[in-house]
């Protein structure tokens, strides 16, 4: 369940910075294709990062077993 | 015909393909070939090719002018090494200055110059005699020092003896004879001859030895020191000398002497014996120095003066001795048309900066008042164009290091589009610190802010590199900060910043934390690595098995991205035989073994089934029959494992034996018709030959082909697995930092608070600092720098980049600072 709302959290901050680059650098169509691809890449480079860490984390094998001076 | 390049694929997207480039030729009259070159070189569009390239320097047409502008560029040098000498700063350069002829400029230099060295002649002449005069007072100071301390004692002397002879009377003048004489003849004195002069120190005791043996014994020298080092009049330098006096008997040994002072240097003075003399000369000499002084300032300063009028003045020069000379090394490049009337240039430019080449040229025919305009007019040719990317000051950095490895093939797709999000991101995979991110963002910031004044300094060379890189690493610092917020580590320590931690005690007395653990009661920790990790027994274990599959789930991520740039490129040079046997075969290959290694990675994550997965690959291979027992993770998986086995063996001689096959068909098909060759048209009036024409029949090897292609199915299929366990340097290094930054903050900083002592907590922090700063932000950033670039050069690139084209190098006036001639 939190995985899903998160990746739709990525999804919604992706689609915002691809629009906001759109409006505040826009320099014709071969340019903002450049920033788009940028944006996605970037987007999709993070939102792997966090999926593998937390879907890691899901079903844990080990369990944290902490060292003896607390 | 044969020249449709591919393209229309996909919508065009800057910096992904080099410009579309075209040779262009100009004719150009003869008035205006310089305001030509001129005016394209301020415009920066145009590659000239050499079409001279047969001659020699001094055989092309413009040699004398470039000797000329080589003269004037001596000149300028000579002036700065003399405003450096004198400390002269040359004026800056406002933008807009006046245009200048260039004779003028010859005329002015030559003058100048000839001024400037009569002058520093003169000046030299009038120092060497002021050094020569400085060490005549000193011997004439020190030399009547002793002849007077001397005189002292000798009439000390004298009076003693006189007074013994009044009191011994009568029988002294019987009994001591040779007293008497001496007192007797104090008039008729032995006839000494002596030397004075100035020896360097280092050399006195040998001079003085020497002098010694020449003479046999039969001088007498004597020494004194001088404190301050004296100007040598003939090296100009500081030396440490001391002033002496010889005493001589005959003429040999006069000259003896001389020549030994000759030999060693040392410098002699006339001096007079009588006292009034003496004072005389000292006094004609103070006279003298202080008249020397007056007029080596004078000339001191006529000479800053005329140094100061060459630096208003320096820069406008030196720019336009440069450009007139780079002109004219261009115009050497154009070949002379037969009529002499006209200039031929070829050369490269992007097709966009047509009109403003055409422009240009109406420009330069116009101002330079000829009566025919230039003609522009684009040539067709096989030849391989240069590759154009047009970046900015952002994407700029990122281009070059794409193209330190190799400039990209014309029109093949550039890797730096994704390399600019990707470098980054597997960069701040291997830092990931966001309090180490923080404080590299700082840094960058501050370059950045002060950009413009940075620009025009000159920095040192690694600062040159960094500012160049400034973008970059603010990239860098930003994924940093992401990846610290993921891994939790602020400066190694990690804080609940997004929720309490998912893991708790089994029972309320918490007896089992350290020897079974804390169990998981809540939501997986929502963002990152969850805080309880850091310190715990069981840290690495979790830790590296995460970190070795999110390495392998990255790389093969990025791998699969390479492949299908490699599609991209065969879409756009049409060529559907690497799309079906070499990008389809490869991206079975890849994924039927490390994307299936990929899928289980997550498959194990998400069911939390405790399946050996090295087992399972191993064994796929080993022996792919076998039943899976306990390391079954999906149901039929043995089915599925033996059918990508298949897959990933068939997909092999799919990627070696077609394609040499087909090239060979496609090359037959193409050239059947061409046992004739075509005649060249000629429609233009003017006879132009293009270089480096067509090739006419290209060459085709069958083996050669073949094993090009066997080389590369080869390097693909073994560097499958090499370069997938390659990406597990993110591991690595990930694991090094986070180790480092956690010894630096335990053993420094908390051994430090744990003494309760301000002295040794300051110590503690300043260690903990110049270590932070040292080791982690500047040798773990090149590191990790060294290692992302290194996964990107190979690993990434070598799926689809060929980077054997050439850089667009056109004719502009833009110069280093440090392009000197």
């Amino acid at each position: 369940m939190g995985f899903l709302i998160t990746t739709l959290i990525f999804l919604v901050v992706g689609i915002i910075a691809s629009l906001c680059v759109r409006i505040c650098f826009s320099r014709g169509p071969s340019t903002n294709l450049l920033h788009l691809t940028l944006v996605i890449t970037a987007t999709i480079c993070c939102w792997m990062m966090w999926a593998i860490v937390y879907i890691a984390q899901m079903n844990p094998l080990i369990v944290p077993i902490l060292s003896e001076t607390e | 015909m044969g020249e449709s390049r591919g393209g229309g694929c996909c919508p065009p997207m800057d910096l992904m393909r080099s410009e579309t480039m075209q040779l262009v030729q100009l004719i150009v009259p003869m008035e205006s070939a310089h305001l030509t070159v001129s005016y394209l070189g301020d415009l920066g569009l145009v590659q000239f090719k050499d079409l001279n390239s047969e001659k020699s320097p001094f055989q092309r047409t413009y040699a004398a002018q470039i000797k000329r502008c080589g003269e004037m560029a001596r000149k300028i040098r000579f002036f700065k090494d003399q405003m450096s000498k004198a400390e002269v700063l040359p004026k800056e350069l406002l933008e807009k200055e006046s245009d200048i002829d260039l004779d003028d400029v010859e005329v002015k230099l030559g003058e100048l110059e000839a001024e400037l060295v009569e002058i520093n002649a003169n000046n030299d002449k009038l120092q060497r005699s002021y050094n020569e005069l400085m060490e005549y007072k000193l011997v004439l100071q020190k030399a009547g020092e002793f002849f007077s301390s001397a005189h002292r004692s000798a009439t000390a002397q004298q009076r003693e003896i006189e007074s013994e002879d009044s009191q011994q009377a009568g029988d002294d003048l019987l009994e001591s004879p040779l007293l008497q004489e001496k007192s007797v003849d104090s008039s008729k004195q032995v006839k000494l001859g002596f030397l004075t002069g100035l020896v360097p120190r280092e050399k006195s005791m040998v001079f003085e030895r020497i002098l010694f043996r020449a003479t046999r014994g039969n001088i007498f020298i004597r020494q004194t020191v001088i404190e301050e080092p004296v100007i040598d009049p003939s090296s100009g330098e500081k030396a440490e000398k001391n002033v002496f006096i010889v005493f001589y008997s005959g003429e040999r040994a006069k000259s003896k002497i001389l020549k030994i002072c000759e030999a060693f240097g040392a410098n002699r003075y006339p001096f007079s014996e009588d006292l009034g003399k003496q004072a005389q000369m000292i006094t004609e000499v103070s006279g003298r120095l202080s008249e020397l002084k007056t007029t080596i300032d004078a000339g001191l300063g006529h000479r800053n003066v005329l140094l100061q009028t060459i630096g208003d003045k320096f820069e406008l020069w030196n720019l336009k001795v440069r450009k007139e000379k780079a002109i004219y090394h261009t115009l050497n490049m154009l070949s002379l048309d037969v009529t002499k009337k006209c200039l031929v240039a070829e050369g490269w430019s992007p097709v966009f900066a047509s009109n403003e080449i055409q422009d240009a040229l109406q420009r330069a025919a116009v101002d330079s008042n000829s009566q025919v305009g230039s003609i522009f007019q684009v040539l067709r040719t096989k030849e391989s164009p240069p590759t154009y990317f047009r970046t900015n000051k952002f994407t700029s950095a990122i281009q070059e290091i794409v193209d330190a490895y190799g400039v990209a093939k014309y029109q093949e797709a550039n890797p730096g589009v994704f390399t600019i999000v990707t470098f980054p991101f597997l960069f701040a995979v291997m830092f990931g610190d966001w309090g180490h991110g923080i404080c590299i963002l700082l840094a960058t910031m501050y370059l950045i802010l002060r950009e413009k004044k940075l620009a025009s300094q000159k920095l040192g060379d690694i600062m040159e590199m960094a500012f160049g890189g400034r973008y970059v690493i603010l990239m860098m610092s930003l994924f940093s900060i992401y990846t610290g917020l993921i891994y939790n580590e602020f400066f190694s320590i990690p804080y609940p910043l997004f929720a309490p931690s998912a893991y708790d005690c089994r029972d309320a007395s918490c007896s089992e934390a350290t020897t079974i653990g804390l169990i998981k009661v809540r939501d997986t920790y929502p963002f990152g690595l969850d805080p309880v990790w850091h310190g715990t027994r069981s840290e690495l274990p979790f830790l590296n098995s995460l970190k070795m599959k999110m390495s392998i789930l990255l790389g093969v991520s990025q791998m699969n991205l390479g492949i299908i740039m490699s599609y991209f490129n065969a879409r756009f040079f049409k060529s559907s035989v690497n799309i079906w046997f070499q990008f389809i075969p490869q991206m079975i290959f890849l994924n039927s073994l490390f994307g299936y290694l990929s899928v289980l990675i997550i498959i194990k994550w998400c069911t939390g089934s405790q399946a050996d997965l090295y087992h399972v690959m191993i064994y796929m291979f080993l022996s792919p029959t076998d039943e899976l027992g306990e390391n079954q993770l999906f149901p039929h998986q043995k089915t599925v494992q033996l059918v990508l086995l298949f897959l990933a063996l068939v997909s092999v001689p799919c990627m070696l034996l077609p394609k040499p096959f087909i090239l060979k068909k496609q090359h037959e098909a193409r050239h059947q018709g061409q046992s004739y060759a075509p005649l060249d048209e000629t429609d233009e009036s003017l006879h132009v030959e293009t270089t480096g024409g067509s090739h006419g029949h290209e060459e085709f090897e069958f083996s050669e082909i073949f094993v090009h292609q066997l080389i590369h199915t080869i390097e693909f299929v073994l560097g499958a697995v090499s370069n997938t366990a390659s990406y597990l340097r993110l591991w690595a290094l990930s694991l090094a930092h986070s180790e480092l930054s956690s010894v630096f903050y335990e053993k420094v900083l908390l051994l430090a608070w744990g003494y309760n002592n301000v002295f040794i907590l300051i110590i503690g922090i300043l260690v903990f600092i110049f270590a932070t700063v040292g080791v982690l932000l500047v040798m773990e950033t090149l590191s990790a720098f060294l290692h992302a670039l290194r996964l990107h050069w190979v690993e990434f690139q070598n799926k689809f980049y060929e980077g054997d084209g050439y850089k667009f190098a056109p004719f502009t006036f833009i110069f280093t600072a440090n392009e000197d001639e």
